[in-house]
């Protein structure tokens, strides 16, 4: 135990003596959730921008355009004689999206016809497209049950026979977790986790690559310890990062949620026993992968683009469902897939502990897996610096 | 002139040397981009998500609710999995396995028949942003589709004809055009607006590790030496090759996604070989600017990269710039990743041309003049070597 004591005192030391790693481990570590915290600070476009081209100017299309104008989600701030006009300040991306309303608009409402408005998105962003698709169906949603209503109602049903009529079926829509379609709240709850697996792998592979560059071992062993305590090393030196990432950990999964105003739905005790799998996790992936590391600044040259595949490989936004098969067992490497996925059911959804078993097995797993890997790792690399020193 | 000349190629073959002898430059500029080509490539290969999990509770099993269900089958979208319980269907919607489910009530048919309007509900988890707006979509559409169904049993046996029953019950339809990317392929739009982040990321990382090397292994005076003394030839030969190599890869990105992958372009690819050389350029007289402000290697390597990875939220292709707070938006101008987002819009889905993105090809090119801010700073750290290497 204080072998273990002293390696671990001996790993703090080479922590907080390089300024390059304090800067991945606290600048980023400390800084980021609070930055991503500020740039998905609002939860989603309110009011965008679009042009109107009522070809029709009708009471019928004007008030259908009021009511655009009304939604949350979107806000006339252009009325146009033409297309082309409108089209013009779509390219100035002075608005998002076009509402065209045809010209024989009232005339077939009147007529019973169907008619059709066109709408134009700009697919610059996907939340331009979400905006105008709800904004107007909502609108059309609405004025379809009125004219339906009306035309009841003038056949001679009765009210209550005109609302059976025109709404057979209700239906009741319910958004549980993210009921205002947060854009922020979807992508901070995967991002967050994301970043402590990420800058732990960064450190612990550029302090690696520094002591290889100065031709010592990551993994010296005590001389006390005669060739033995192999494991004893791989904890010491583990237990100095764990102790930081719980502190860490701690502070992006439970206070920056917390500062920013994202939802909590789970006690502290329970997210508390994600990060302790996680980080444990995290150190063994970090310990194993950062044997590979000959040089310390080129593991950021190189892995830098691991950490947006990652974030893509917890399935947050492209769904877990359609998956390639390959992608799915790949991802299966990083702590980070299990333990976002817990962490997005358990904080956003409310999920219990118990409903995230699967995630928190897979990670003992890799606690194990990654474990029993980096004692190799650390077995063969002391052979091999005991070998050349002979 | 001519000295100089000869000077630039000295430097340019001493480079060219140690890419040769160390694989790091090629693994991670070439490497990096191939890997990333191929997982997002395959990674999203369906191109929009088929076939997302859809819960159902089915209650009532007639023959109704059981013809809502392949019609939830019949959709792009879903497929259903059924639960016999709410709470079983809730439990899968809080663990992520499902991204919605609807609960179809008890007497649900004999209801429906007499008038009695029962309701549907539907739940959608929208943490998982992607897959629960569009099953939202498509459930809120179904859910209104079904009361249509039942209205035009009734008008059918009133002896009304098809086009006027269509007329009946869905008097307004929406005709929704998506502009710049009209089959909402989402994977041509993630890879438009990723692969020049990834560029950028890789161009100043490897141009940082580049300059950064000579000084950390003490090799830059050297350098000065095979430069004739000249630190303008230095740092030009220094970055030709590796500005030759960055040119050709994001010509080869722009082949990949506007030719072989065939992704919308409105305009001509010609236009946006131009932005990729731009967005090169500035992408590396942001490094020089990095290395020349902090020439110590391993810190220059560090924020390096957390400022490349903020490039692609500032991007504001994930969340639109527009909806950042105020004092975040600003921030965006200082990502050349941002100027190229912009001028991709204008080109290709626009058309836009020259007069549509000059301003952002000449803010991209603005960047070339912050290298002349360090210059001096770089050459005396490239003499004097008075910097911490470690």
């Amino acid at each position: 135990m204080d072998d273990v004591r002293l390696i671990s005192k001996s790993e703090m030391s080479h922590i907080f003596s390089d300024s390059g790693v304090l800067v991945i481990f606290f600048l980023a570590g400390l800084l980021y959730p609070v930055l991503y915290g500020l740039i998905y600070r609002n939860d989603s476009v309110e009011n965008m921008p679009v042009a109107v081209v009522d070809g029709s100017c009708s009471a019928e299309s004007r008030d259908f355009l009021r009511a655009v104008d009304a939604t949350r989600e979107l806000s006339v701030s252009y009325s146009c004689t033409d297309m082309a006009e409108a089209e013009m300040l779509m390219r100035q991306r002075k608005v998002n999206g076009i509402v065209m309303i045809p010209q024989d608009f009232a005339d077939r409402l009147a007529a019973k016809e169907q008619t059709a408005v066109s709408i134009y998105a700009d697919m610059s962003s996907f939340l331009y497209y979400k905006n105008l698709t709800m904004g107007v169906n909502m609108v059309m949603l609405d004025r379809m049950h009125k004219i339906q209503a009306s035309r009841f109602s003038a056949a001679g049903f009765s009210a209550r026979q005109t609302e059976q009529l025109v709404q057979p079926v209700k239906y009741e829509a319910n958004v549980p977790y993210n009921r205002n379609f947060s854009y922020s709240l979807f992508f901070l709850s995967a991002v967050l986790l994301i970043i402590i697996q990420q800058t732990m792998f960064y450190g612990i592979s550029m302090l690696t690559g520094t002591m290889r560059e100065e031709n010592r071992s990551f993994s010296v062993l005590p001389d006390g310890l005669q060739g033995h305590g192999i494991s004893r090393t791989v904890l010491g030196r583990g237990a100095a990062y764990w102790l930081l990432y719980i502190g860490i950990g701690i502070y992006v999964a439970v206070i920056v949620p917390r500062m920013i105003g994202m939802p909590h739905n789970c006690p502290f005790g329970e997210i508390f026993i994600l990060l302790l799998f996680y980080v444990t996790a995290c150190v063994g992936f970090s310990f194993t992968f950062s044997t590979f590391i000959r040089h310390r600044e080129t593991v950021i040259v190189i892995f830098l683009m691991m950490s947006p595949i990652c974030l893509f490989l917890t399935g947050f936004s492209w769904p877990q469902s359609s998956f390639p098969v390959f992608w799915r067992l790949f991802s299966y490497i990083f702590p980070s897939t299990f333990a976002v996925r817990a962490f997005i059911n358990m904080n956003t959804a409310g999920a219990s502990l118990a409903m995230c078993s699967d995630e928190f097995l897979a990670l003992a797993v890799q606690t194990a897996v990654y474990y029993a890997l980096s004692c190799l790792a650390a077995y063969l690399e002391n052979r091999r610096t005991a070998v050349s020193r002979g | 002139m001519k000295s100089f000349v000869v000077n630039v190629m000295a430097v340019i073959r001493r480079e060219l040397r140690v890419i040769r002898q160390r694989p790091v430059y090629m693994i991670a500029s070439v490497g990096v981009l191939a890997f990333c080509i191929v997982f997002f490539m395959t990674f999203l290969k369906d191109r929009q998500p088929y076939d997302l999990p859809v819960g159902v509770v089915d209650s009532d099993r007639s023959s109704l609710s059981r013809n809502f269900i392949r019609q939830i089958e019949a959709t792009k979208i879903g497929k259903t999995v059924s639960f016999s319980t709410y709470a079983e269907a809730r439990h899968a919607l809080q663990t992520g396995r499902v991204t919605a489910f609807f609960v179809i009530p008890e007497h649900f048919y004999d209801d429906v028949l007499s008038y009695r309007q029962p309701t549907l509900a539907f739940y959608v988890n929208t943490v998982y942003f992607i897959g629960g707006s569009l099953s939202y979509k498509e459930l809120l559409t179904l859910a209104n589709l079904s009361s249509g169904a039942v209205q035009r049993e009734l008008l059918r046996a009133k002896g009304m004809s098809d086009t006027e029953i269509m007329g009946q019950i869905q008097p307004i339809v929406i005709d929704s055009h998506q502009i710049g990317n009209p089959t909402m392929d989402y994977k041509a739009f993630l890879l438009n607006a990723l692969l020049p982040g990834i560029l950028e990321a890789i161009v100043i990382l490897v141009t940082v590790y580049a300059l950064g090397s000579e000084l950390k292994y003490g090799t830059s005076r050297h350098l000065l030496e095979k430069a004739g003394g000249s630190m303008s030839a230095a740092l030009l030969g220094k970055l030709i090759p590796y500005t030759a190599l960055f040119v050709l890869l994001g010509l080869t990105c722009d082949f990949i996604l506007y030719g072989r992958t065939g992704f919308p372009m409105a305009g001509s690819v010609l236009n946006m070989c131009v932005g990729t050389v731009a967005l090169i350029l500035a992408s590396e007289a942001v490094a020089v600017f990095i290395i020349g402000t902090l020439p110590v290697l391993r810190l220059a390597i560090s924020i390096a990269a957390l400022y490349s990875t903020l490039g692609f939220s500032m991007a504001g292709f994930s969340l639109p710039v527009e909806a950042m707070p105020p004092y975040i938006r600003g921030l965006s101008a200082v990502f050349p990743v941002r100027h190229y987002y912009l001028m991709y819009v204008q080109e290709a889905f626009f058309a836009g041309g020259f007069g549509g993105w000059y301003m952002q090809l000449a803010y991209m090119l603005l960047f070339l003049f912050l290298p002349a801010t360090v210059y001096g700073r770089l050459r005396k750290a490239y003499e004097n070597l008075n910097f911490p290497r470690n």
